[in-house]
């Protein structure tokens, strides 16, 4: 009978911490509606990978098979993630006034300085890299950097970003108003809507997939897939194809994302100390992309004629569309007549585009 | 505080060496990216430009010749 209890005499504590930890995250999913795509699949998985003797993760186990096809071999799930992004982002916004791209640029800061801190606290470049990289606000970006760089801490940090990105609508108002005086955010904003034509609308991917190849080739993987999903959306005459990229293919590769993920969940390379500092850095990524955000809007404000209202300089950390219906809710907190949230919508997309080129950049800056 | 840090598994003292990579990633990434954006935004705004000449010059002058229109220009 002993094989009955075979499991149970191999358990360790971690591991039972684990289970612990991966209930949260489904209750988080469930409960708490944060990120239940992905958070619900990782919880299960955390669960299922800390099972004592699980064969989901021997040599030839599903999970650990999942991870080195879709993930460590090629960057593959993440990568095709980013086609059903693509599909779904209206770049139109963005387009009317492309000035705003800058307030995306600028809200990446927070990934350099917090690089910065890592290696300050002690971290290789490597790790302390993908820790920075929580700043981008984008999961596939976190996955694929830190896979590339081999961070010993992808998981954590996979966690921690996913976490965070459900967590913008807590984080960035009270930075905003930290930042801003009240008569700055009560700046009003004229949307005037100008007509992008279908032309522009084709050749925008085809443009920055260019430019980024050229500038930053290391980002291309990324930014191609984004723009790829993007021409599939704009062409139209893939409307079947765009629709499906935006539902059924971002869901089916969502929910084996968070699963193979979970594969890295387990206790014996996440229960470490480094994990809580992780989860401090990305705090501290979140807000200082926000703050770089609002700040850039306040400085181009020195030079404009049309004053930008600060507030919509948070929307460049690129939790889409999150981000930009924080903006758009606090605009009308200090202004109900203010609304904020199509120019918001255009630099949280340039954020998008913006946090996959610096990917791309941190790569070929650290290798 | 870097006693504390020691107890953590793989973290080590602060390596100068790698504060300045991290450094050297701030200024290159962000100059990088600017430049990017910059490019991204001027590629726009004349693609843009040319489109909606193109279209005014075809709702004036009906058929759109290329030839015509920088010749017009």
């Amino acid at each position: 009978m002993d094989y009955l209890i075979e499991g149970l005499n191999v358990l360790t504590p971690g591991q039972a911490v684990m289970w612990c930890i991966g209930g949260l995250l489904i209750f988080l999913a469930i409960k708490k509606d944060m990120e239940p795509a992905l958070l619900l699949p990782m919880g299960f998985g955390a669960i299922l990978v800390n099972l004592p003797l699980s064969p989901v993760i021997a040599e030839s186990g599903i999970l650990k098979s999942l991870f080195e096809v879709g993930i460590e071999a090629s960057e593959a799930m993440p990568l095709l993630l980013f086609i059903g992004i693509g599909a779904m982002i209206d770049f139109g916004p963005l387009l009317s006034n492309p000035k705003l791209f800058i307030l995306g640029g600028a809200a990446q800061l927070g990934i350099f300085v917090t690089i910065i801190l890592a290696a300050l606290i002690g971290f290789p470049i490597e790790d302390a890299a993908s820790i920075g990289i929580i700043g981008a606000a984008d999961g596939p970006t976190a996955i694929m950097v830190s896979q590339v760089l081999k961070s010993n801490y992808t998981a954590a940090i996979i966690v921690v970003a996913y976490s965070y990105m459900a967590l913008v609508p807590i984080v960035q108002p009270a930075v905003v108003k930290l930042c801003t005086t009240k008569k700055e955010r009560m700046i009003k904003m004229n949307y005037t809507s100008t007509q992008v034509t279908k032309l522009t609308r084709i050749m925008f991917p085809i443009i920055v997939t260019l430019i980024a190849g050229l500038i930053a080739p290391e980002s291309l993987s990324l930014v191609g897939m984004l723009m790829f999903g993007n021409l599939i959306r704009e062409c139209g005459v893939l409307q079947s194809l765009s629709e499906t990229a935006q539902t059924t293919f971002s869901n089916i590769i969502t929910l084996l994302l968070g699963i193979t993920i979970a594969f890295q969940m387990q206790a014996e390379a996440f229960l470490r100390l480094e994990t809580l500092v992780i989860m401090a850095l990305g705090l501290f990524a979140f807000v200082f992309d926000t703050i770089g955000g609002v700040f850039c809007a306040k400085f181009m404000n020195l030079f404009t004629k049309n004053k930008i209202n600060p507030i919509i300089g948070a929307a460049g950390i690129s939790a889409f569309p999150m981000a930009a219906r924080v903006a758009e809710k606090l605009g009308i907190q200090e202004d109900p007549s203010n609304h904020l949230l199509m120019h918001a919508v255009g630099v949280n997309v340039s954020g998008q585009i913006a946090s996959a080129i610096v990917g791309g950049l941190i790569i070929g800056l650290v290798l | 505080m870097i006693n504390m840090l020691l107890a953590f598994e793989n973290l080590t003292p602060m390596n100068p060496e790698v504060l300045k990579a991290s450094l050297n990633i701030l200024w290159q990434g962000l100059l990088a990216i600017f430049i990017v954006i910059a490019l991204i935004i001027v590629a726009v705004s004349v693609t843009t430009d040319l489109i909606a000449k193109a279209k005014a010059y075809k709702e004036k002058n009906g058929e759109f010749s290329i030839k015509k229109f920088f010749k017009k220009k």
